[in-house]
């Protein structure tokens, strides 16, 4: 039990996807103006995380293990995370509109996400179970949404101070990013 | 290495029929013109509109939800698009622009602290409603021009908000950031039939304009030397602005903020100024004309109050006619005010301007005897307005001897009812009568309409029940003698068919209990009015349709003007029976033809006449300062007199004679005017 405890707060603080690993970057800045949307984003990611997460871990061990094509790993993850995207959208379209509806607008961005194709890596080549899968899965897509959440909080101030001319809008992001992933960085050695 | 193909490439056909299933399966029908509206869309997402994208717009716009041409970033070419797309037609409207309605910069109006936080506006606003004592001024941090997403707005150099009105597309984002609602979306159309609100910086000599000439601008234009833009302004308010050059009593001098310093802006000569200005040209300046749709509508007489409503009307593109019974235009302009007051040739040139902007004038055609309500209707009038004038212009008219005057069908004043029964006329058989009036003389003239043969006689009042004479409070004995009386009570509109009336509707304005979900309707075919004269009544086709015989065509009355909800204005109201303004002055009948006008335009597009809420003319009290710093007096300037050795106490009495300024004093006097707003004037620095 303990073990998952653990691996949950690597996974959120420790690890932080985006601020640690510096993965998925451009939702980061690109999303992050405005706290609805951020949040929306947050939880599209987690939705998709997980699934994919499961999925890839099902590929991998089912099949490419199988047939020792583990090289194609990259590729074939890609091939697979893109069309669960597809698939995923066309469901929750039919299936539970307002969901849809929430989420919709973010389920394509996710495609080129490379926080998910990291986290799906990452749990293969940490030779996860399929159980630790999810749970990692899952607490990488809530560490990614924590920071999404939280920096677009500090932008959503940012827009209203003096800011130079020359450092405006993404530059400025990009410092306070730094900045928060230096804060991050105090939680290394925690677990 | 073949195994890798075989994986991927199986992979690849798995998913891909998976996918190729899964889109039948979880197959959603959208409507292909969704996708065809949005592709038409600009994809600026500004949300001016009302939805939160484009796609939301393009989703509303199939659905019915939004209008064809409701893209405000698009205008006119994509509303095309998207009509082609839909199959529909749409009729263009005025495109909406922002307009900031602020004059003075932060730096120079009276402050009450110096802000040093937060560079937004709506930071500034938190404290106090910001620095300024004005609390309606433009903090001048330009949230607005960093939130404009086309880029049309940028900080002048008095740190006040400037508007590139070829960039702006009226999405409206200033609009909804601004904290002070400074920058507000208006189109020419809009401002030209719209009233001041206490929430709008207004300088006093505007305010107390009856016909709200911005007179500020106007002034600050012929500081710059455009006559022209000056006159665009005036005109913008008072189509007749020679004829009030010469006429109007000018209460706008009287308010004036410099009558604290020295005397009052010769504002009245300035605005004749001007308009002589343009007689002299000989041309008459061309006006803005809003894109409209055209609906054909006549108006009842062509004195100052139904040219304005004409002219309006087409500066909005409708097809104004007007019915004047007598041979020339100009009602009580013409032939009542003597000729030395007015000039006939300074009427003719006011007049023939009006004609000109695509007004129509039938002259020597009177109502009730050339034609009627039926007969416009028939001709394909859509709207039918009242105008008939300040004084009781039967006098002007020489009334038919049978007494009455038989415009409306069915409605009588009293005088005309009583003058025809004691003359021994029959009016005709009337079984059910509606009497407006709050007196006794109310209840006798219903004994004789019930002496008459009148089934039932129903007394409308808008005064309370206990404040009524006492005799007409007695319910039950009047009832029994079948006489009802409906205290608190107004008449909002009147329905008809053809030549006859049918229905009055009326409603309670104090109502016990709740509010009636719709206007209550009486029954009447005679409706008589306690006042000398029929108020401005605006007739249209109505729907409804019991008992219409083939060739019939029911009409009913719109409420032409009412300030705030709840007040007790209908169409028929003592004191000023119906007038939706009184007739005191040329300025007075301008500004209910502008009123009228509002009322028909919104009544052609929208279906109804909102009241207008805070109006400035109504409140008790708007901001204004009382004493006035940093200005050295100067003197006014006056008109030479030409002839010294003339009379000049006549000249005051004939202004006709009476040269206006030339163009060096009426610069100087330009330079008098202060540029007032709510709080802030020009200082002398
Ligand atoms: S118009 Fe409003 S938002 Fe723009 S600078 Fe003035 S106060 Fe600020
Ligand atoms: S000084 Fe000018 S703006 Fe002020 S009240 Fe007089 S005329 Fe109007």
């Amino acid at each position: 039990m303990t073990d998952y405890i653990l691996l949950v707060v690597s996974c959120i603080f420790v690890n932080n996807i985006l601020l640690m690993q510096y993965l998925g970057n451009c939702p980061f800045l690109g999303v992050s103006k405005r706290m609805e949307t951020a949040v929306g984003m947050g939880m599209a990611v987690v939705f998709v995380l997980v699934m994919a997460g499961a999925i890839t871990w099902i590929v991998d061990s089912l099949l490419l293990k199988t047939f020792g094509l583990e090289y194609l790993r990259t590729l074939s993850f890609i091939l697979v995370i893109a069309s669960l995207v597809q698939f995923v959208e066309m469901f929750l379209r039919k299936s539970i509109p307002a969901l849809y509806s929430g989420l919709g607008i973010f389920l394509p961005l996710i495609t080129t996400n490379c926080a998910v194709m990291g986290v799906c890596l990452i749990n293969i080549m940490e030779e996860y179970s399929f159980l630790q899968t999810l749970v990692t899965s899952f607490s990488y897509a809530v560490g990614f949404g924590l920071a999404l959440v939280l920096f677009a909080g500090i932008r959503e101030r940012i827009i209203l101070a003096r800011v130079p001319k020359p450092l405006q809008d993404t530059s400025i992001g990009l410092v306070t990013a730094g900045m928060l992933s230096l804060a991050f960085f105090a939680f290394k050695g925690m677990v | 290495m073949l195994g890798g193909f075989l994986v991927i490439g199986g992979l690849g056909v798995v998913i891909g029929v998976g996918l190729a299933l899964a889109s039948k399966i979880f197959y959603v029908y959208v409507d292909p013109k969704i996708e065809a509206v949005e592709d038409a869309l600009p994809g600026a997402n500004c949300g001016g509109c009302g939805y939160p994208g484009c796609s939301a717009n393009a989703v509303a716009i199939v659905g019915g939800k939004s209008s064809p041409a409701s893209c405000v970033a698009g205008g006119p070419d994509v509303a095309a698009q998207i009509a082609e797309v839909l199959g529909v037609e749409i009729t263009l409207k005025e495109p909406d622009i922002s307009r900031p309605g602020c004059y003075y910069g932060v730096q120079d109006a009276d402050v009450k602290y110096l802000y040093q936080g937060i560079n937004d506006c709506r930071a500034a606003a938190l404290l106090d409603g910001g620095a300024k004592i004005c609390p309606i001024g433009c903090l001048g941090l330009g949230t607005c021009v960093r939130a404009c997403p086309f880029d049309a707005l940028s900080m002048g150099p008095d740190n006040l908000p400037v508007v590139d009105t070829e960039r702006c597309t009226g999405c409206g984002t200033c609009e909804r950031l601004c904290p002070k609602h400074i920058i507000t979306l208006t189109s020419t159309s809009e401002r030209m039939i719209g009233e001041y609100v206490t929430d709008e910086c207004t300088a006093p000599c505007q305010r107390d304009c009856p016909t709200g000439i911005n007179i500020p601008a106007f002034i600050q234009e012929i500081r710059n030397n455009n006559y022209e833009s000056a006159l665009a302004i005036i005109k913008e308010k008072c189509p007749l602005p020679l004829i009030c050059g010469y006429i109007c009593p000018a209460p706008c001098e009287l308010a004036c903020r410099r009558n604290l310093v020295d005397e009052a802006i010769a504002i009245n000569p300035l605005k004749r100024f001007v308009s002589d200005y343009e007689m002299q040209t000989g041309k008459h300046l061309t006006p803005f004309k809003a894109p409209g749709s055209g609906q054909k509508i006549a108006i009842v007489g062509g004195g100052a109050e139904g040219l304005t409503l004409s002219y309006y009307l087409a500066r909005l593109s409708y097809h104004p006619t007007i019915f004047e019974a007598k041979p020339q235009l100009g009602g009580i302009l013409r032939y009542v005010i003597a000729e030395d007051r007015l000039p006939r040739k300074v009427l003719d040139h006011e007049i023939e301007g009006i004609l000109e902007t695509g007004v129509e004038a039938r002259t020597n055609m009177r109502m009730g005897h050339d034609f009627d309500l039926q007969s416009l209707f028939e001709e394909g009038f859509d709207v039918i307005a009242l105008t008939k004038g300040g004084f009781d212009s039967r006098q002007i008219l020489k009334p038919d001897p049978s007494g009455y005057d038989a415009s409306v069908p069915s409605v009588f004043t009293m005088l005309d009812f009583i003058y025809s029964l004691s003359k021994g006329k029959n009016i005709r058989e009337s079984r059910r009568v509606v009497i407006i009036h709050s007196g006794l003389e109310g209840l006798e003239l219903a004994r004789k309409c019930r002496d008459m043969g009148a089934q039932k006689v129903t007394i409308v009042s808008s005064l309370k029940a206990h404040e009524l004479p006492i005799e007409l409070q007695d319910a039950k004995r009047l009832t029994a003698e079948g006489i009802i009386v409906r205290p608190s009570t107004i008449v909002t509109s009147l329905r008809g068919i053809s030549r006859r009336l049918v229905r009055v509707a009326i409603e309670e304005t104090d109502p016990i209990g709740e509010l009636p979900e719709e206007t209550m309707t009486i029954r009447a075919d005679t409706l008589i009015l306690a006042a000398g004269r029929l108020p401005e009544f605006v007739f249209v086709r109505s729907e409804e349709a019991e008992g219409l015989e083939p060739g019939e065509i029911a009409w009913e009355t719109i409420e032409s003007f009412r300030t705030f909800p709840g007040g007790n204005d209908g169409i028929c109201t003592p004191p000023e029976p119906g007038r939706i303004s009184d007739s005191s002055a040329v300025v007075k009948s301008l500004l209910s033809g502008r009123r009228l006008t509002r009322a028909i335009h919104r009544y052609l597009t929208d279906g109804t006449i909102p009241p207008i809420q805070h109006l400035v003319c109504e409140a008790d009290a708007v901001l204004d300062v009382r004493e006035v710093h940093d200005v050295s007096p100067s003197e006014r300037e006056r008109p030479d007199i030409l002839d010294v050795t003339g009379d000049s106490k006549r000249a005051w009495i004939f202004p006709s004679e009476y040269p206006g300024l030339n163009e060096a004093s009426a610069k100087k006097e330009a330079e008098r005017c202060l540029r007032c707003g709510l709080i802030c004037y020009r200082k002398q620095k």
